[in-house]
């Protein structure tokens, strides 16, 4: 952590040393960074860590700027004091933030991008049009800061305070669940939905905070300006926003930090060029990105450059089980009767019951196309199953909703695993507990006790959830370092982070060594005997006959027999349709 | 009135319809939407200029020329902005290099054309008044980029291993086709195609260095509507955007259009997330 | 070595000690520097292109015949591109940084808007050719004086010739779309229903509209005897030009200096879709019916010959360029000091200073230095090295 915290000191040490300058210039380029910065740091939770491409955030700055100058200006209502009107304008930008955020609910990528453009578009447009209020083309006075920050290194000291707290808060939320959710959604939002992640909430949460920021950093940026028209609020200042977070890196603080004030400073340094000074700007922006590909963030993380060594080895600790689950009470029985489901007139899984018991290991077998990664979809809620009906105990499990499965306690794992590439092993393994989570929004932005007390828990529980799997010493690692095997020890590490009731896996020892098959056969069993109930679906026999106490065989979407290992192994039809025997 | 809205909406229409074309070429070989898409426009209208007005050439001479070299910037394009960010495609790091060329384009254009808006010449001197020459040309090129694409995709071996690539790149590379040159290959044919849209628009839009963004802009908008990689949606689209911004332009006025122009491509994208002829996702799991 | 806070307010002390120690001995032979706001490469670029031209003139010329005093003149020009968050940077870039002792600039008004508080509160001497009204104002900004008309000038010429010698009575106003066509066109608009005219279309227009036709037919449709012009862009004045002609309509276009830049002559389908034209003039740069300029500009565009090219820009541009580098050098000249303090001393107390573009007149109270009445209507189509012919109905 220390060491993590280290260039955030130096870079405030810079800044704090700046003013002994004496240099007003100085003054006006920081004071500029700092100011987009602000803007910059929400977005950045936006673009690096949920990956949404936001490209006309510019909007919120327009609208930010021009509320918190009309209200000063007093062209509406009263003028009102600079902090007030600061203040009305963080909260319009919170509001615009959400609808200019909401497409990204329904559309993907580049119909994302292109929506922020287009509100970017709208709001300068109307801006100009709007000459009673915001002065049209001739502009409008920016607010003016009282003393003593009416001076140029009074408004630096400022910007640059709420500067630090930005990058603070928005660290914060980085390291929380949220930043974690977020990361989530973005990589793997399949993965996100199963461990109980909403999706739309978080998304709502960030373009507030976003938005409340981008718009906060418009009033200063029009007090900097002292004068706004529409022609400030350019394309190329929108596109200077996206662009820091893009080569600064994704999931990363620092990274768009240096991304903003390195992309402040460019133009700067290539102005004694005049007219060929965008060009020199173009062409640097094209050397950087040539250069560092992974961007700032990938270049800063030496640790994982080191080699890992070679021969390792993944050797489960059951021990860890027992204070990561604890004991169910009574056993429940998750059952599903006659599911049908159908894709384009083929039926995938055509009327299938099945009973996974707490505390048994429940293996569902086949060959391919015989439904039983559908079946588990159809748990997951992936799928809505167009006939039949799913209950643990007494309750209705309802058909779809993925999102509502962890807090039923059912948690699972993927035949290619989901995995956040760039996140640590340890961070991918909290996503498991995401809904365990006590602490809001709020209080995670603030860092407050019980967000502390969240990480805490969620921090010791993912290493006993690493324990218990084999991987204690990959903790700090890159996921995407890890090799295929580890991965899947990965996702049973997570899916472990529910407590889970009921733990679904899809072909987990595909691509195992016999040993490596032979050590997650253990603690598939040790799973099971804290008393969850596990569903298995396999290609090895073998391990299938080790450990499970149920096998269900699956035919064409059809349940053709169903019984003990013993029961199955002599079953006729089984051997000669599947076993092969 | 009405006839002059139609004949500008569809003339600029088509000019968008074939940015977008350019868009959906680079696209498919590669994923990456690229910022030269518009520049490439533009060009075509500069380089046009160029050849014809100030070295002299016939128009045929010009406009293969004019074909040639955009198509070779293309390729340059490939080399520098796209093929170093392939790795990390799902970074998005392409937007900033595409970018950057896009912003080399047209700073040098701006320093070593003109700031200002130059003439194009008339090509065929044909028509007059709606049916002017400058009004269906672009129209025109649209329908022959349009019906050599389908030609090339359906009849010839490099069309169809476009197409193989466009819908599955790993299985086309697994079948062994030579996906790096397909993806140069196809970086050159956007740059024609941008190139053809920029010359035939010429007499709407000028020889002006500043028409990159604008076509960027615009030229996005039908590649939204109809689909990514859609083509034949991507005419429909520009052509109907093209005559809603030509009618709201009249209507509510400059200022008000691109409002209306935006606010109605929100709607229509919000209402269908896939653009209008796009297929919906297939499932993620 | 290690840096101590101490250590560099030692050394930072001891850095701003020994500049103010040397500044007397510099001032005598250190260059007068003048900072030079540009828009080079931005989309409405070509007024600053042409100003430049004058600007690197004056100073080739200056520092050939010697100097200021000795003092060699030296322009720092920084590229704006027309962005006010650039022109903002580049002003204290030149206050703080370079230091420079005046600053011409910048030329278009929404950046003009951003920086002139900023050389207020840095007290920098400023001459700027940007035309809103508000940006000249001797209480709140005492160290900006404007070297060419303003909004409200140019606004006056074109409203005087429309009403009273083209003698239109319904007025159809057209701007584009960017800050300075829509305050342009509204303030235009207002002022010319104000003297009793009746604005019958009030437009505006986007500069990329490929066809102008539908703006064009609604005049007509709405009995306009006369279309007035705010825009800069010569893209969107030409296809107006040329949808008049396809129309067969005669209706005279009167408006701003852009209606006679040299580019619309190549946009132009045919010469002829240019006359009937009336752009705003000056009387320093128009041509009598001999072809001949006043005597002082003849001998100047003797001096351009073969070293300015005019043939793409407009003379008073240049002219005003030059122009603003004199008025610095003047000011240097005549106040024996390159102090800001001096140079705004001695242009408030300036009276008929004899420049190419203009006599300009400044004092404590007014600086609106441009002659009211040197603003004429020119002829668009008559453009000659960048000049003009006055245009039909003036005496």
């Amino acid at each position: 952590m220390v060491r993590a915290l280290w260039p955030f000191a130096l870079l405030l040490a810079l800044a704090a040393l700046l003013p002994l300058s004496g240099n007003e210039y100085w003054a006006l380029i920081a004071t500029r960074a700092a100011i987009y910065w602000i803007l910059v740091a929400g977005l950045n939770l936006i673009v690096g860590y949920a990956g949404q491409l936001a490209i006309g955030y510019v909007a919120l700055l327009t609208i930010g700027a021009y509320t918190a100058s009309v209200l000063t200006a007093g062209t509406v209502m009263a003028p009102i004091g600079a902090f007030p009107a600061l203040g009305i304008a963080a909260v319009a930008g919170a509001f615009f933030g959400v609808i200019v955020g909401l497409p990204a609910l329904r559309l993907r990528t580049f119909y994302f991008a292109m929506t922020t453009l287009g509100f970017a578009t709208i709001v300068t447009q109307i801006t100009l049009a709007w000459q009673d209020v915001t002065g049209g083309g001739i502009g409008i006075p920016g607010p003016a800061l009282p003393a003593p920050m009416d001076t140029a290194w009074g408004l630096y000291w400022f910007c640059l305070a709420v500067a630090v707290v930005c990058t603070w808060a928005t660290a914060n939320i980085a390291h929380s669940r949220f930043g974690r959710a977020l990361v989530a959604i973005r990589d793997t939002e399949v993965a996100a939905e199963a461990a109980g992640i909403d999706k739309p909430r978080m998304l709502v949460l960030v373009f507030i905070l976003a938005g409340a920021l981008a718009a906060f950093a418009g009033g200063l940026f029009a007090s900097l300006q002292t004068y706004i028209t529409p022609d400030a609020f350019t394309f190329e200042l929108s596109l200077l926003f996206f662009i820091a977070v893009l080569i600064g890196g994704r999931g990363s603080i620092l990274g768009p930090l240096l991304g903003t004030i390195l992309l402040t400073l460019l133009p700067e340094i290539a102005a004694p060029l005049a007219a060929w000074s965008t060009f020199l700007y173009a062409a640097l922006l094209l050397v950087i990105v040539l250069a560092i590909p992974g961007g700032i963030a990938a270049l800063l993380d030496r640790r994982n450059r080191l080699a890992l060594p070679e021969n390792r080895d993944i050797r489960p600790d059951a021990a860890a089980l027992e204070p990561l689950i604890g004991q169910r009470g009574a056993p429940e029985t998750m059952a599903l009767r006659g599911i049908v489901l159908a894709f384009g007139g083929v039926r995938a899984i055509d009327g299938v019951d099945l009973d996974v018991r707490q505390g048994e290991v429940h293996g569902l077998i086949g060959p391919n196309g015989s439904g039983k990664t559908t079946t588990l979809n159809v748990i997951s809620g992936y799928y809505k199953p167009e006939a039949g009906s799913m209950t643990i105990g007494a309750a209705a499990l309802p058909p779809g909703a993925p999102e509502g499965r962890a807090a039923r306690g059912i948690a699972r794992t993927y035949q290619t695993p989901r995995l956040i590439g760039e996140a640590s092993v340890l961070q991918n393994v909290m996503i498991g507990a995401s809904i365990s989570g006590t602490a809001t929004f709020v209080e995670s932005l603030l860092s407050l006790p019980r967000h502390m007390a969240d990480e805490r828990r969620m921090k010791a529980q993912a290493r006993l959830a690493l324990a218990a799997v084999g991987l204690s010493a990959l903790a700090e690692v890159r996921a995407d370092r890890l090799q295929h095997s580890e991965l899947r020890f990965m996702e049973i590490a997570r899916a472990l982070m529910l407590k889970p009731g009921f733990l679904l896996l899809d072909e987990p020892a595909a691509g195992l060594s016999v040993e490596e098959i032979k050590r997650l056969g253990a603690l598939i069993k040790s799973v099971s005997r804290q008393g969850t109930g596990v569903l298995l679906v396999e290609h090895h026999a073998d391990l299938i006959f080790d450990i499970c106490d149920q096998v269900t065989v699956l035919n064409l979407g059809k349940v053709l027999a169903a019984g003990t290992p013993a029961e199955i192994r002599v079953h006729k039809e089984v051997v000669s349709a599947y076993l092969g025997g | 009135m009405l006839a002059s809205i139609l004949a500008s909406g569809l003339a600029v229409g088509a000019v968008y319809a074939l940015i977008g074309i350019t868009y959906n070429t680079m696209y498919s070989t590669s994923r990456v939407m690229s910022f030269t898409a518009g520049q490439l426009g533009m060009l075509g209208g500069v380089f046009g200029s160029l050849f014809m007005l100030r070295l002299g050439l016939p128009w045929p001479v010009a406009l293969v020329l004019t074909l040639t070299a955009c198509a070779l910037l293309g390729v340059v394009t490939e080399f520098v902005a796209v093929r170093p960010v392939l790795k990390s495609l799902d970074q998005h790091l392409y937007v900033l290099s595409t970018l950057a060329v896009a912003l080399l384009i047209q700073n040098l254009t701006a320093l070593q054309w003109s700031t200002e808006p130059q003439p194009f010449p008339r090509l065929l001197e044909m028509g007059s008044g709606i049916w002017d020459e400058k009004y269906w040309l672009p129209v025109g090129a649209c329908v022959v980029t349009i019906v050599g694409l389908e030609y090339l995709y359906r009849h010839t071996l490099v069309g169809r291993a476009f197409v193989a690539i466009a819908e599955d790149n790993f299985a086309a590379r697994a079948l062994g086709l030579p996906e790096r040159n397909l993806r140069i290959a196809s970086y050159a044919l956007a740059g024609a195609v941008g190139a053809l849209a920029g010359f035939a628009g010429g007499q709407l839009l000028l020889a002006f260095f500043a028409n990159g963004p604008l076509l960027n802009f615009y030229g996005f908008i039908p590649v939204a509507l109809g689909g990514l990689g859609n083509n034949r949606g991507a005419v429909i689209g520009g052509i109907l955007l093209g005559l809603f911004q030509q009618a709201a332009n009249f209507t509510v006025g400059g200022i008000f259009s691109s409002v209306a122009v935006f606010t109605l491509f929100i709607i229509v994208l919000l209402l269908r997330p896939q653009g209008m002829f796009g297929a919906p996702v297939a499932r993620r799991v | 070595m290690t840096i101590t806070r101490r250590g560099l307010v030692q050394a930072s002390a001891g850095l701003a000690a020994a500049s103010s120690l040397a500044a007397p001995a510099l001032a005598q032979s250190e260059p007068i520097k003048i900072g030079w706001l540009a828009a080079l490469t931005g989309p409405s670029s070509a007024p600053a292109v042409g100003f430049n031209r004058g600007v690197v003139y004056a100073a080739e010329a200056l520092n050939a015949a010697g100097g200021v005093k000795g003092r060699k003149v030296e322009i720092i020009t920084r590229d704006t591109q027309g962005d006010p968050t650039k022109a903002v940077n580049a002003t204290q870039e030149m206050i703080s940084q370079l230091k420079v002792h005046a600053i011409w600039g910048p030329t278009n008004s929404g950046e003009s808007l951003a920086v002139t508080a900023i050389m207020a509160r840095g007290k920098m001497p400023n001459i700027h050719p940007c035309v809103v009204d508000s940006l000249i104002d001797t209480t709140r900004y005492p160290n900006a004086f404007r070297i060419a008309p303003s909004n409200a000038q140019w606004d006056d010429a074109v409203r005087g010739y429309t009403l009273n010698i083209a003698k239109a009575k319904k007025v159809a106003v057209f701007g584009d779309t960017t800050g300075y066509g829509v305050s342009a066109a509204n303030a235009s608009a207002a002022a010319l229903a104000k003297d009793g005219a009746e604005v019958v279309v009030k437009a505006n227009i986007d500069a990329t509209q490929p066809d102008m036709t539908p703006d064009m037919l609604r005049a007509r449709n709405a009995g306009a005897q006369a279309i007035v012009i705010w825009s800069v862009s010569t893209g969107m004045i030409a296809r107006l030009l040329n949808t008049r002609a396809t129309m067969g309509w005669d209706v005279p276009f009167i408006g701003h200096p852009s209606l006679a830049s040299g580019e619309i002559g190549t946009l132009i389908d045919k010469p002829a879709n240019w006359e009937k034209v009336y752009a705003i003039g000056y009387k320093s740069c128009s041509y009598d019916a001999a072809g001949k300029l006043p005597p002082r500009n003849e001998e100047l565009l003797a001096k351009l010959q073969g070293k300015v090219n005019l043939q793409d820009t407009l003379l008073w541009w240049v002219a005003c360029g030059i122009d603003a580098v004199n008025l610095v050098a003047k000011a240097v000249e005549t106040g024996g000091s390159s102090s800001s303090e001096s140079i705004i001393k001695t242009w408030n107390a300036l009276k008929d200073y004899p420049g190419y573009f203009g006599d300009y007149s400044y004092t404590p109270t007014d600086h609106n230095g441009f002659p009211v009445s040197d603003i004429v209507m020119s002829a668009a189509s008559t453009g000659k090295n960048g000049t003009f012919a006055l245009a039909p109905g003036y005496g």
